[in-house]
């Protein structure tokens, strides 16, 4: 009888612990959330942000119009000037 | 049925009941954070697509920028010698040195300063002219309308690597061919009939001697 009422503690405390550590477990699972939605919305915007990359290849050629236009310069600098 | 087996099983069903709840709870938040995280793998993989050509268009683009430089610092070390690193250090203030290390030669590198006599005096002797005194800028720019090419070379007479502004109602720049005669480097936008290019005078040499980088352009 004695073993009984032992158990009969043992279980209320592993019933106290239990809820202990899965509130823990809850909690924590809980604050991830508005992380990830934080995230995602930052990779939203990170990501409509980089739609204006495509720039980057007029940019490209806008400088090889460029540096073209400056060796033709250059080369009529090389036929006016003496050398050194 | 006694007392204390009855609390035991009571025991036992509340924290199998504990269990469930917030297992269930746990799962449901998992749930919510496996949705979350898809989202933000779209996101990612939409930011990973874009950006993926932006290497390789940078690199082409500094190399362009690069064939660029080492043709104008080739051009100036074939134009003004041991004055290069000088007058590279004048346009581009701590530019002499690192242009020293790239053409693989050593030493201190003396800025020229805003005005290059040595230039001025190649030029005026290209123009058929007697190097004058240079008047005030101001004075020069004040007192005449704008000089014709030659008479701009041969009124001025020297070469400055200062950036000189135009005032408004005042004589316009020389347009065109004759850089050298106002001294200035114009920061001036060009209209698109100054940048057609000019019909080359008299027995000039047409492609003679040009420097070319046709073939080693990254970009073709």
């Amino acid at each position: 009888m004695l073993i009984l009422w032992i158990m009969v503690i043992v279980l209320v405390v592993v019933l106290l612990a239990l809820v202990v550590l899965l509130k823990g477990v809850l909690g924590a699972a809980r604050s991830i959330t508005p992380t990830v939605m934080a995230i995602d919305g930052v990779a939203a915007a990170g990501s409509k942000d980089l739609d204006a990359v495509i720039a980057l290849v007029t940019t490209q050629n806008y400088i090889s119009q460029v540096v073209a236009g400056l060796a033709n310069y250059g080369g009529s600098l090389d036929v006016a000037l003496p050398d050194a | 049925m006694e007392l204390v087996i009855v609390i035991i099983l009571l025991l036992i069903t509340l924290i199998v009941l504990t269990l469930a709840v917030f297992l269930i709870a746990t799962i449901a938040e998992l749930v919510k954070i496996n949705r979350g995280l898809g989202g933000v793998l779209n996101g990612v993989a939409e930011i990973a697509t874009k950006t993926a050509p932006v290497n390789g268009v940078l690199d082409a683009i500094n190399r362009t920028l690069v064939a660029g430089r080492d043709l104008l610092e080739g051009l100036a070390l074939k134009k003004a010698g041991p004055d290069a690193a000088g007058l590279v250090e004048s346009c581009f203030p701590g530019e002499g040195q690192r242009f020293l290390q790239r053409i693989g030669r050593s030493g201190t590198v003396v800025p020229i300063g805003e005005d290059y006599p040595r230039g001025a005096a190649i030029l005026n002797s290209l123009l058929g002219v007697e190097p004058a005194p240079a008047p005030p800028v101001a004075a020069t720019q004040a007192a005449a309308p704008a000089p014709a090419p030659a008479a701009a070379g041969s009124s001025s007479g020297r070469i400055s690597l200062r950036k000189r502004g135009f005032p408004s109602g005042g004589p316009t720049p020389p347009s065109g061919g004759a850089p050298m005669g106002g001294g200035g480097m114009s920061m001036r936008p060009r209209t698109r009939a100054q940048d057609e290019p000019a019909p080359p005078p008299d027995g000039a040499p047409m492609g003679g001697g040009r420097i070319s980088v046709k073939g080693s352009r990254p970009w073709e």
